[in-house]
């Protein structure tokens, strides 16, 4: 018999403890993780408004990288930081992921 | 010589005819069961990953990162390696940093002022009278529906009355006009648009009746009625409200009346009837004692003039009393009610759970917080506006509104530390608790000569608009300053700061 294997390894671990530090930090009300398809894989919200920021921000950082590149071709996107007047929202690209954070700094 | 002689049979087989036996298939068998035993597996731990049954979430895709176990996305730990660094550094700036404090950006121009830009009226009854005893707004934000009776009647009024609707987003709005006027036997006290469909009004009147009308209908506009039958209320219905129904997605309408009777009502459009559905009766001897009730004869009735519902907690509900009581009570309650049965259908429980201070006359309003899931604030003929947690029977905080009667009060939408309080003397009071002073940030005459106002409601769409019904009759619609509808910075935790301090 053979269903899906979850293996438990010393690199989950290492996710969770990476992800739970990040939370963790002063002020952050949410931490979410997706993927190059615009499908969140970690979040510490709940389904819908995950689901909303993902997409959302998925949309908003694609269109942040093809800015800076047609600006400069030699240049790309390294972070991307949106100020609201309740919270901060950080969002550190990738090729393959998207990190998202949400820090309400005044806390 | 030749002798009698048997000799043997001799049998010829047949060559084309077989024996049906062989042909014999085994259908099935009867065996006793297999063991089996796991000797190996290959599975190192498993889990459940989703489950079909979950009835809340409307996702696209099951999202499979709840639970402790999760399929390993290739890569991820490396990422997560290369940006904690500088996502850590950022989140650790930004927590020191100073240098968007005070930064506003204005994307609209702010408003200033506040102006009354609409005073709707029914001509034929303010002649008679009469005056705007509830207001409700459509849950689209367009329709305002007012109705007429009389509040400081004492008698058994058989006055005709109506109610009225204007759609302020129509072109050709004429404030002396209404839309619709539908004609009700009886003094409308209350009323109530459905929470999503925009056509249906519920209504209380003065006689113990509860109406939902249909404004979709060209003939007659009502829809389902309770008619005088043994369940209804024998004293006035001061509130109804559409709360949520036992099965998914059905309102039901509550209704409260003096007569210390809340009841729920489920509508059968079919029939044009509301049937009964549930009930609570309050009792005097029911409600949980605080050291403070005074003694004092009369009926057992608890006469309920306001009610809140809990936006927070689907069970909780606030009742407010003729002789002062505030209760907290609940829909699930399960204790009989003390009160003899008059023939209603179902059976009456007591819903009370606890007992705040009591206030020195009759509760007009009470209103639960949309921002804090304990605060409420309630009014009386005192006065004062007190704004209580429901964790405790002590106000937190006691707020002079006015020297004669207040009549409403509700919170803003939009601003958690602001509220708006309707008075005796025609005025309505905004206070912003954010401020230092207990004097209100904004008062709005309605230029009813003194006349009170009764009634007021803020549009759920449109935050800026504030309904207010007079005495006089008239319904004055106020567009509110961009001071009083946006939101300031840490309202919500100057909030929660201020439901946290206990009352000495």
């Amino acid at each position: 018999r053979f269903s899906a294997v979850f293996i438990f390894s010393p690199k989950q671990a290492e996710v969770e403890e990476t992800l739970k530090r990040i939370q963790t930090h002063k002020g952050v009300i949410g931490t979410i993780v997706v993927n190059a398809e615009g499908i969140p894989i970690r979040t510490t919200l709940d389904n819908s408004t995950t689901v909303q920021y993902a997409g959302l921000l998925h949309q908003l950082t694609m269109k942040a990288r093809s800015t800076v590149r047609d600006l400069d071709p030699q240049n790309d996107l390294t972070f991307l930081r949106i100020r609201s007047k309740k919270h901060e929202i950080m969002v550190a690209p990738d090729k393959e992921y998207l990190l998202i954070v949400i820090q309400n700094p005044s806390e | 010589m030749f002798t009698d002689e048997t000799l043997d049979a001799l049998g010829v087989e047949s060559l084309w005819r077989k024996s049906q036996q062989f042909a014999q298939e085994s259908r099935g068998c009867q065996t006793w069961p297999v063991h089996t035993a796991e000797a190996e597996i290959q599975l190192l731990l498993n889990a459940d990953n989703g489950t079909q049954t979950d009835p809340q979430d409307h996702l696209l895709y099951q999202l499979p990162f709840k639970g402790e176990f999760r399929p390993e996305s290739p890569g991820l730990r490396d990422f997560l390696h290369r940006v904690e660094d500088i996502v850590v550094k950022e989140l650790a700036n930004n927590a020191k940093s100073h240098a968007f404090d005070g930064f506003d950006v204005n994307w609209e121009d702010p408003n200033e002022t506040v102006s009354c830009i609409h005073c709707l009226q029914h001509p034929s009854a303010q002649e008679k009278g009469l005056q705007v005893t509830s207001i409700s707004w459509s849950c689209t934000g367009s329709v305002i529906a007012c109705a007429f009776g009389r509040v400081d009647d004492g008698d058994w009024s058989t006055e005709k009355s109506c109610v009225c609707t204007w759609n302020l987003d129509r072109r050709g709005l004429n404030p002396k006009r209404p839309d619709t006027v539908i004609d009700v036997a009886r003094p409308v006290m209350s009323l109530s648009f459905h929470p999503s469909q925009p056509s249906l009004i519920a209504g209380g009147l003065y006689s113990g009746e509860v109406v939902v009308w249909d404004t979709n209908r060209t003939q007659d506009l009502i829809l389902a009625q309770t008619g005088m039958s043994t369940d209804t209320h024998r004293e006035p219905v001061y509130q109804v409200a559409w709360v949520p129904g036992p099965r998914r997605g059905e309102m039901v309408v509550l209704s409260a009346g003096s007569g210390g009777r809340v009841l729920l009502w489920t509508v059968d459009s079919d029939e044009g009837r509301l049937v009964l559905s549930a009930g609570f009766a309050l009792v005097r001897q029911q409600v949980p004692h605080n050291s403070a009730l005074s003694k004092n004869r009369g009926s057992s009735n608890v006469g309920v003039t306001s009610l809140a519902l809990s936006p927070w907690d689907l069970d909780t509900f606030l009742v407010g009393s003729e002789s002062g009581l505030v209760l907290k009570c609940s829909f699930s309650a399960q204790t009989l009610a003390a009160a003899p049965p008059d023939g209603e259908s179902v059976t009456l429980r007591a819903p009370a759970q606890f007992s705040f201070s009591p206030r020195g006359g009759p509760v007009h309003s009470l209103h639960c917080s949309p921002f804090h899931r304990n605060l409420f604030v309630s009014v009386g003929t005192d006065g004062l506006a007190h704004l209580h947690s429901l964790l405790q029977p002590d106000p937190l905080l006691s707020l002079r509104v006015s020297d004669s009667y207040v009549f409403g009060v509700r919170w803003s939408p939009t601003r958690p530390l602001l509220f708006a309080a309707a008075t005796g003397q025609g005025l309505v009071q905004i206070f912003d608790l954010g401020r230092k002073s207990l004097r209100p940030a904004a008062t709005l005459d309605q230029l009813t000569g003194g006349q009170p106002v009764y009634c007021l409601e803020f549009n759920p769409r449109r935050k800026d608009l504030l309904a207010v019904g007079n005495a006089d009759g008239s319904v004055n619609i106020w567009h509110l300053s961009t001071e009083l509808t946006e939101q300031g910075p840490r309202e919500t935790a100057k909030l929660e700061q201020l439901a946290n301090e206990v009352a000495e």
